[in-house]
């Protein structure tokens, strides 16, 4: 072991330290939120046009008071619930050959049927020129993501396709439905990204299904912004330019802490400047709730779950949507069960990742390719393997 | 020699005096305790005979999570049949075949890493059970509890043959037993009891 744990155990503690005091001003501030909450529940819901138009990154209100609470809804007896996340190995020049991995997971349980949930884990390897590099530039970090996440919201759009087209069926995909990865690529690729995902958004409405996205533990604080943008008056540039912004960098999720077990706060719209040029010129504006997932008598567990405008629309669908994520959730406590199995089912773990490079550099040997890593990659293998201390 | 229906898992790990294959739960018939199972030798046409003694399932920190929850239905076959918590099946190897000669004895290999493992027909295990030298490989073996063993074996070597070949075949096995246990009175009449039992 070469990390020397010794040297940080004071910076750790100052740590400890640290996130203890900050607790009480946290809690402050996460109870003036709330406050505000209530507050200017009225006001909020008239500053939606002046936030689309200054693009502040707050939260767009809708309709209702952004303070209301709907409480857990009739849940149906039966309803399938399905899922899908996704995992990869990245392409790596230091490697025996430049290519990458895709592993999609999914479930399919049935609400009240007793059937076994039906599981699913497809791997897409990538490995052609054509599937390596796009516009000249490699297939790698966000781009690869975003293949990620197409791949995912196509097996969702397939598997909610073989559903019977009078079945009861919520999709669910783990993460955000907006492409946040691309909000820093060139217009032209941005365009032709977004609409393959919405184009697997419209197949999974022509099935007959619902949609969702779940984040847990959000970090996004655009109802933070929203309270604080009413509390200037709906003056964007005072909230703006304020450096002692009381609300900046306080997560959502704490100010929905408030919500009852299995209640979800307010509708609010995405602010992101994808959702506004894309999602919503397609019907899809993507509209997103908090969610306490927790059981009675339990800490609070919020979730960030999203929906595009033909769920949020909807009060029967919503109500749906809310209804069977809390189901899932009750199955583990605080969480949906068929998230964390299709988590399980795309999950790569380093032995899998070790055996398919193996097989790999098998392959270009038996086609008398060269198979030998970088110097770079080479060295760090033996050092990383068995390592040793000498001091 | 292979038959799907009577696959019971592949060889995980193997040596000379026995074996470990993994299996899925999902099997209709996990192997019994004491049940004929055999695997691929590593020559064509050869087999190598086991004894089932031991069946274990793996520890699973999310089967963990539900323990003392309302478990719907839904997830006890979610687990049962797609999460992938392999069953463990030891066998303790007893004899080996070629070409349909059965020689109660250690195998010259073991099995290889990912060989299917299968259940034994009925013909396979009257035709292995003709003998008893088997007895003397289980007795000899420390890992195993010979004795449940030893009575399981015969059980299952009395269960393959028809109803009337049942007893003598009993009573020929019970004689072998008293002839091997003679100086252990008192674990030979454990085991006779066990065979009595039933």
């Amino acid at each position: 072991m070469t990390l020397e744990l010794s040297r940080l155990s004071g910076q750790v503690q100052a740590m400890g330290q640290e996130m203890a005091a900050r607790k009480q001003a946290y809690a402050e501030r996460v109870a003036q939120a709330q406050h505000w909450l209530s507050e200017y529940a009225e006001q909020a819901g008239q500053l939606g046009q002046i936030i689309r138009e200054s693009g502040s990154g707050a939260a767009i209100p809708t309709s209702e008071s952004i303070d209301v609470q709907h409480l857990l809804p009739p849940i149906p007896e039966r309803f399938t619930f399905i899922t899908a996340d996704g995992a990869e190995i990245q392409p790596d020049s230091h490697g025996v050959a430049f290519y990458y991995l895709i592993n999609i997971g999914a479930l399919v349980y049935r609400h009240g049927s007793g059937q076994t949930p039906e599981a699913y884990s497809q791997p897409a390897f990538g490995y052609t020129e054509d599937d390596t590099y796009e516009d000249g530039q490699p297939v790698t970090g966000n781009l690869l993501d975003i293949k990620r996440d197409l791949a995912e919201i196509t097996c969702l759009a397939d598997l909610c396709a073989a559903e019977p087209p009078d079945a009861t069926t919520i999709a669910v995909v783990d993460g955000t439905l907006i492409l946040w990865t691309l909000k820093d690529t060139p217009p032209e690729y941005q365009g032709d990204k977004v609409q393959a995902y919405l184009q697997q958004l419209d197949h999974i409405r022509r099935a007959g299904a619902d949609l969702a996205a779940c984040i847990s533990r959000p970090r996004r604080g655009e109802v933070a912004r929203l309270l604080y943008l009413a509390h200037v008056g709906g003056d964007i540039e005072k909230a703006n330019a304020d450096p002692h912004h009381p609300m900046k960098r306080l997560p959502d999720y704490a100010i929905f802490e408030l919500l009852p077990p299995g209640a979800r706060s307010a509708l609010f719209v995405s602010p992101s400047q994808i959702n506004e040029k894309y999602y919503r010129p397609d019907g899809h504006t993507v509209h997103f709730f908090y969610l306490n997932l927790a059981e009675e008598g339990q800490q609070p567990a919020i979730a960030r779950i999203e929906v595009p405008a033909w769920v949020a629309d909807d009060a029967g669908r919503l109500a749906l949507v809310h209804g069977a994520i809390i189901a899932q959730a009750r199955i583990t406590g605080d969480y949906p069960y068929a998230l964390v199995r299709a988590d399980e089912m795309a999950f790569i773990s380093s032995r899998e990742r070790e055996a398919f490079e193996d097989m790999v550099a098998g392959a270009l040997v038996r086609a008398g390719v060269p198979a030998a890593l970088s110097p770079k990659q080479y060295y760090k293998t033996l050092t990383r393997r068995g390592k040793r201390k000498f001091r | 020699m292979s038959d799907n229906k009577l696959q019971v898992g592949r060889v995980l790990r193997a040596a000379i005096q026995g074996f470990v294959a993994g299996c899925e739960l999902k099997q209709p018939d996990i192997p019994r305790f004491g049940s004929f199972v055999r695997a691929d030798g590593i020559a064509p046409g050869s087999a190598i005979y086991g004894l089932v003694y031991n069946v274990s399932l793996e520890d699973d920190l999310f089967a963990r999570h539900f323990v003392g929850r309302d478990i719907d239905e839904g997830v006890i076959k979610d687990e049962r049949n797609n999460r992938q918590v392999p069953v463990e099946v030891s066998v303790l190897s007893v004899g080996c075949g070629e070409d349909g000669a059965i020689c109660q004895c250690l195998p010259a290999h073991p099995p290889v890493t990912l060989d299917w493992l299968y259940q034994c027909t009925d013909e396979e295990v009257r035709a292995f059970t003709a003998r008893f030298d088997y007895f003397r490989l289980v007795l000899a073996s420390r890992d195993v509890p010979a004795d449940e063993l030893l009575a399981a074996s015969v059980l299952s070597g009395a269960a393959a043959r028809p109803e009337h070949e049942r007893e003598p075949f009993l009573v020929e096995a019970g004689r072998e037993l008293a002839r091997l246990m003679a100086s252990d009175p008192l674990r030979l009449e454990g085991v006779l009891r066990r065979l009595q039992a039933v």
